[in-house]
Order: structure tokens, then C-alpha cells, then sequence
């Protein structure tokens, strides 16, 4: 039987970018690794490692959870590594194994919904009128004494206050985006959003945050 | 189609598209057209920047050392040929730049 287009799409694939630190690419890693190459796996782990445990942290808010959440999602893409085909990309497998494992646990401990994305939600967000202008106490000018208060234990306080009043779902978007700098793309795929859902609530999270920062700004200094 | 920007509220909705440079060009051209008369939006963008600088700084996180090599040494009880120590990472890296070069006969 002849393959149809979307096979020999998925048979033919481009050649993979160098990369800059002239290491061998992801592909490459991945293709020696489902050999048995150890070595080639740990150099995969050593390169992910990172992100992945910024992804376990923000999901479960926990270090101890984070370290186990690593060791399944490392051993469990290690034994399905045979099932990897490379339709997309070996970071974003891995994120979405990782979520996974982080979300069974969260859902063993009943901290959890099924998904990330069912939660209700409430965000403050700037006033307008009714014409749509913004409200003038939407608009007050902080961002140039942000810097002189940076250092202040207060405004760290006020920051962790508010990021931990996010939903969950809207926090672990803004970490993984904002703190964190994962992609778009890498974030749905963990998550099992749609890249507009991430954009939607990462700009919600933002504008919630940018609020509680500018009451914090506006309180008399203590 | 997409509406035009008539108020602020229409520019606030595009923010985070146009400081992370997603917006489409026309589209950015005019959010900046309504910038340009808007100083209440211009304030509303600084400090739209300014929440992502100030929360990344105050929530940046690293990766334990002894979280590594934890993860390292559990792996390596679990993935056959998995280097258990730094050094033998060293060396794994020192074969893999061989490997890439031309192959013995």
C-alpha cells in the first residue's frame, strides 16, 4: 500500500538545527538513547533537568514533590522513550509526561481537579468607564519607584502574596511563562491547553498582579 | 475581521501580545496610534511591564545542587548505562564530541 502525504510527513523529517554549544541536538540524543546509549540519555536529562523541575515546583508548590515528580517523569519518558516517534519535539513530550506525573500526585493528595483548566475564576483587572477609558485609579504611575522598593523584603512579601491568590491554573501559566520563560507552545503541551487559553490566562494573570502591585505601591510605606 | 481600537480598553485587551512582540504589525501600528494620545495607556504599559520584570526577579528559582544529584543517582540505579558521578559525565561528553567526528575504519 502506497503512504498517504501524512505518512511520509511523519517519515520525512528536516534536517535538525545545529545547535549553538555544538552539542549533538535533541534528536540525535533521543535516536542513540532508544539504542541503549545510557550516556546519551543522561546528557537529555542533563539538559531538561532544569526546566522540568521549574515545571514540578510551580505545579505542586512543593520541593519534596518536585524531586519525585523528576525521578517518575525521567524514569517513566526513559521507558517509553521506544514509543517516541519525534512527531513533536522531545521537550515537549517530556513536559507533558512530567505534568502528568504532576498532576497524579497532586490528585493522590486531593489537591487537584481532573484538569487544570476547570477552575473558577474571579481576577481583579483595571476599571474602566462605561465608554471604556480607563478609570483614573487604574492608572497611577508606580513602575518608576518599582526599582527603589525592589530590594524590600515588603514588596517581595506583596509579590508572593499575590501570586499565591491566583488560581491555580492562572499561577502555574504566569510562573512557567513569566518567571520561568517555557514557550507558549511548551506550556499548552504540558498542560493540555490551547495556545489561546495560555495566552488568555497568562494577560488575566498579569493584569490581577499588576493591580495588587499597584495597591501595594499606593499604601502609605510602613 | 478584527475590530478597531477605539478605547482603552481595546488596547489593554492587547498587551500581552504586543510586549511579548506577537501582535500582528498593523495591529501593533495601531495600538501605538492610540498610545501616542493616551497617557493613562502608556502608564498602563509601563506598569504592565514592570509586574512581569518585578515578580521575575522576586520568583526566580534554581535548581538544587543535591536535587541533581539525587536525580543523577537515582537514575543511574534505573537506566542501564546511566553515569552515576559528574566525572563520568565529564567523560560522557568528552566521547560524545568523538563520536560526532569521522568515524575509524
Amino acid at each position: 500500500m502506497a503512504d498517504t502525504p501524512q505518512m511520509q510527513q511523519q517519515q520525512v523529517q528536516p534536517p535538525e538545527e545545529p545547535r549553538a554549544d555544538g552539542q549533538p541536538g535533541d534528536r540525535e540524543l533521543v535516536e542513540r538513547a532508544q539504542r541503549g546509549d545510557g550516556a546519551a540519555f543522561a546528557q537529555l536529562v542533563e539538559r531538561h533537568q532544569r526546566q522540568l523541575y521549574r515545571l514540578a515546583l510551580r505545579m505542586t508548590g512543593s520541593e519534596a514533590d518536585a524531586q519525585e515528580v523528576l525521578q517518575e517523569a525521567f524514569l517513566n519518558a526513559y521507558q517509553k522513550l521506544p514509543l517516541f516517534r519525534g512527531e513533536a519535539q522531545f521537550s515537549s513530550w517530556l513536559y507533558r509526561i512530567a505534568a502528568n506525573s504532576a498532576l497524579m500526585r497532586l490528585r493522590r493528595k486531593r489537591r487537584a481537579p481532573d484538569t487544570l483548566s476547570d477552575q473558577p475564576l474571579e481576577l481583579s483587572g483595571p476599571r474602566f468607564s462605561a465608554e471604556g477609558y480607563l478609570e483614573p485609579t487604574s492608572s497611577s504611575d508606580w513602575s518608576q519607584r518599582a526599582d527603589d522598593r525592589m530590594m524590600s523584603g515588603e514588596l517581595g512579601e506583596a509579590i508572593n502574596k499575590a501570586v499565591a491568590e491566583l488560581p491555580d491554573d492562572y499561577r502555574t501559566v504566569f510562573l512557567l511563562k513569566d518567571v520561568d520563560g517555557l514557550s507558549n507552545e511548551d506550556i499548552a503541551d504540558a498542560l493540555n491547553l490551547t495556545v489561546p487559553a495560555v495566552k488568555s490566562r497568562l494577560h488575566r494573570a498579569r493584569l490581577a498582579l499588576r493591580e495588587k502591585l499597584g495597591e501595594f505601591f499606593d499604601a502609605p510605606a510602613k | 475581521m478584527t475590530s478597531p481600537i477605539q478605547h482603552c480598553k481595546d488596547c489593554v485587551d492587547l498587551l500581552g501580545e504586543y510586549i511579548e512582540g506577537t501582535l500582528a504589525p498593523e495591529r501593533s501600528k495601531e495600538l501605538e496610534d492610540h498610545l501616542s494620545t493616551c497617557p493613562p495607556c502608556i502608564t498602563f504599559l509601563r506598569t504592565y511591564r514592570a509586574t512581569r520584570r518585578l515578580c521575575r526577579s522576586a520568583l526566580a528559582t534554581e535548581m538544587p545542587t543535591e536535587l541533581m544529584s539525587s536525580l543523577t543517582s537515582f537514575l543511574g540505579k534505573h537506566v542501564p548505562g546511566f553515569p552515576c558521578s559528574k566525572s563520568d559525565t565529564t567523560t560522557v561528553v568528552i566521547e560524545t564530541a568523538a563520536d560526532i567526528g569521522p568515524k575509524k575504519a
